[in-house]
């Protein structure tokens, strides 16, 4: 201990002999640390928004439908999609009852956004409309801040009823509840009967709270019935999901009439396919700074082994009066990496910190999602004192061979 | 053998060359002596006597070409680099002409040095040094640098430093050689008194005079042995090639 303290304390008396040196020779560690850390917390804060964000089901959910997964990016042929056969209701029924299936939620779309209006004001045409069942709020994870959602009776009798979500109902009604006012959709009258709770946007582009739901019937009213159907279901437990897809995907294959060596016609996602694609562009983005930093950590480190090959010049002579005071040469050697992975470490702690100002800069000036992960500054700070140590072998080694006497002639 | 007490150092025929562009130059060729604890021995000449490469070997900084030494029991010639480090570490307090102090570093942290080397605790080792430097006087100079000190007061740090690990053997390169006469006269009183105190003294010098005042000197000329008695007669001693000019 005593031994480590010692090479510690004369590791740090040489960096501030010469800080300015020290400094310039460390912005290359520096800069390398920096980029990871920074880098790191964009990706993770992006990774952990995405996965919010793009959480567009309820918890052991997955949805059927004709088209492809949103969040899904590249090329589609859309012409395969557009020549499935709908998804029919009585297809959607068909796949009630199955043993690792809980709710089963059938929900019809068209094929645009709506604008929903009272008489005084409208939305743009941005509002997502559905008809839907009671099932839809738990299978979309959507939870009611205001009234209450549609239930089995307001399918049953019809009524024409409508939930809105927060956005629409902040713009229509501003400053008061919209319980038991009239809105139009198509210009069908509608009375709202709850709001839903605010779910933010996806990355800040598209808001998730521009919504109104109604019931199958009074929604076929104004909209017509819908061929195609989307059909989310909510698995027993979230363990049960590979078991209810099975399940489900046997069904639909059998209620669609496919042959054995048939190619699916309609796909499936749950939440975590929705961002898959998204997951392995940060991933690309990931292994990119790694290039990048790897770089700046090579050159940072042949900074350090040029710094300490003049330190190790410089300090000849003392290396000399060392060695004829009874240093061994394991010691001159570890006093020399330890200066290096010295110099190292605080290149990958002015790192970490210049990593994690710009990181929190960027949250906080330009409401960029920025976190910082952990294992990114351990890793910035392990690496550059691999780096440290792996450079500093060689100046060290050299220092350690020096015969005392030609060591303390020089000058 | 009628002596009981094996001699601190003992060298026999001691001779190191050097092999320099094809030639080889005999620095040392064939020295022998015996040196007791207690002695206080000067080994003067002229420079290119061999006396800088004796003293290396004395110093345990470098090893002979043939020859033995034995110092306080161990046979130096076998030993290996780590091994002689602990050697200078344990038996060998050096003294140079030009200082060899460590400009970074505080007169109390220049001493500390060999402790450090010997594994031992900061605390202890403070104290340690700090009772070295109050025994050459500069009990009120500890934390100056040593450009904040003069000549006389930079070589007793360093005496003060080879003293502090309490070694068998004093060893001194022309220690008076960067100093003022007084204050060279200083450091050589310096020296009788730990002479008197029981240390074994080696001052390795040019000047006649200086060694003059020494009980025992070793003349050397051309790496071997002219004369070895009394200071004052070693000193008056001229080699063969001074005779006649």
């Amino acid at each position: 201990m005593t031994r480590f303290l010692d090479n510690v304390a004369m590791a740090l008396g040489t960096l501030r002999a010469n800080p300015l040196r020290s400094l310039l020779t460390l912005l290359g560690i520096v800069i390398g640390a920096g980029t990871v850390v920074a880098m790191m917390s964009l990706t993770e804060g992006l990774r952990l928004k995405v996965t919010t964000d793009f959480a567009m089901l309820g918890p052991g959910t997955f949805q059927v439908q004709k088209w492809p997964a949103p969040g899904t990016f590249g090329h589609r042929d859309w012409r395969k999609y557009e020549q499935r056969r709908p998804i029919t209701r009585e297809q959607g029924e068909g796949l009630r009852g199955l043993p690792h299936v809980r709710l089963v939620s059938i929900e019809e779309y068209p094929n645009r956004p709506e604008i929903v209006a009272t008489r005084e004001k409208a939305t743009r045409r941005n509002v997502e409309v559905g008809g839907v069942l009671p099932d839809y709020l738990e299978a979309n994870g959507v939870a009611i801040a205001d009234g209450r959602f549609i239930t089995d009776g307001d399918v049953a009798l019809g009524r024409r009823v409508v939930v809105l979500g927060p956005d629409v109902a902040d713009l229509l009604f501003p400053g008061r509840s919209p319980l038991g006012e009239e809105v139009r959709l198509r210009g069908v009258p509608f009375e709202v009967i709850g709001v839903g709770q605010r779910q933010g946007s996806i990355l800040g582009l598209r808001s998730k709270d521009a919504w109104a739901m109604m019931p199958w019937p009074a929604y076929e009213v104004a909209f017509g019935r819908n061929a195609n159907n989307n059909v989310a279901l909510v698995a027993n437990t979230p363990e049960d999901m590979p078991k209810a897809i099975d399940e489900v995907v046997t069904r639909l294959r059998r209620l669609r009439g496919l042959s054995p060596g048939d190619e699916n016609d309609f796909d499936y996602y749950t939440n975590e396919s929705a961002t898959e694609t998204l997951d392995q562009l940060i991933s690309m983005i990931g292994a990119a700074t790694f290039g990048v930093c790897a770089l700046a950590l090579l050159v940072g480190g042949i900074g350090i082994m040029n710094i300490m090959l003049v330190s190790v010049t410089e300090r000849t002579r003392e290396i000399g009066v060392r060695k004829a005071l009874g240093a061994r040469r394991g010691r001159i050697l570890a006093q020399f990496l330890f200066e290096a992975v010295t110099l190292s470490a605080l290149g990958g702690l002015l790192g970490v910190l210049l990593g994690a100002g710009v990181a929190v800069g960027l949250r906080e000036v330009m409401s960029v999602p920025t976190s910082i992960p952990a294992w990114a500054v351990l890793l910035s700070l392990f690496t550059a004192c691999g780096a440290g140590l792996l450079f500093g072998i060689y100046p060290a080694a050299r220092a350690s061979r020096l015969d005392p006497v030609e060591a303390m002639r020089t000058e | 053998m009628t002596d009981t007490h094996e001699p601190l150092i003992s060298i026999d025929r001691l001779a190191r060359h050097y092999f320099v562009g094809g030639e080889t130059v005999r620095a040392l060729d064939g020295v022998s002596f015996d040196i007791r604890h207690g002695e206080w021995v000067a080994i003067v000449g002229q420079s290119g006597s061999g006396k800088s490469t004796l003293m290396n070997l004395l110093g345990c900084l470098d090893t002979a070409t043939s020859g033995t030494y034995r110092l306080n029991g161990a046979d130096v010639e076998t030993l290996s680099d780590d091994q002689l480090a602990d050697l200078r570490n344990k038996e060998i307090g050096f003294v140079f002409q030009t200082f060899q102090l460590l400009p970074r570093a505080s007169a109390l942290a220049n001493v500390e040095l060999p402790l450090i080397y010997r594994g031992v605790s900061r605390k202890e080792r403070r104290a340690t040094a700090e009772q070295a430097l109050r025994s050459v006087g500069l009990a009120n100079r500890m934390h100056h640098r040593p450009n904040e000190l003069s000549g006389g007061q930079r070589q007793r740090v360093a005496i003060a430093r080879a003293l502090v690990g309490e070694p068998s053997l004093l060893l001194a390169d022309e220690p008076t050689g960067n100093l003022d006469s007084q204050t060279g006269e200083e450091i050589v009183r310096l020296f009788g008194e730990l002479n008197a105190r029981g240390h074994t003294i080696i001052l390795v010098t040019h000047e006649p005079r200086l060694a003059a005042r020494c009980p025992r000197a070793i003349k050397l000329m051309d790496g071997r042995v002219l004369g070895d008695g009394p200071g004052a007669e070693v000193a008056a001693l001229q080699g063969p090639r001074a005779v006649g000019t």
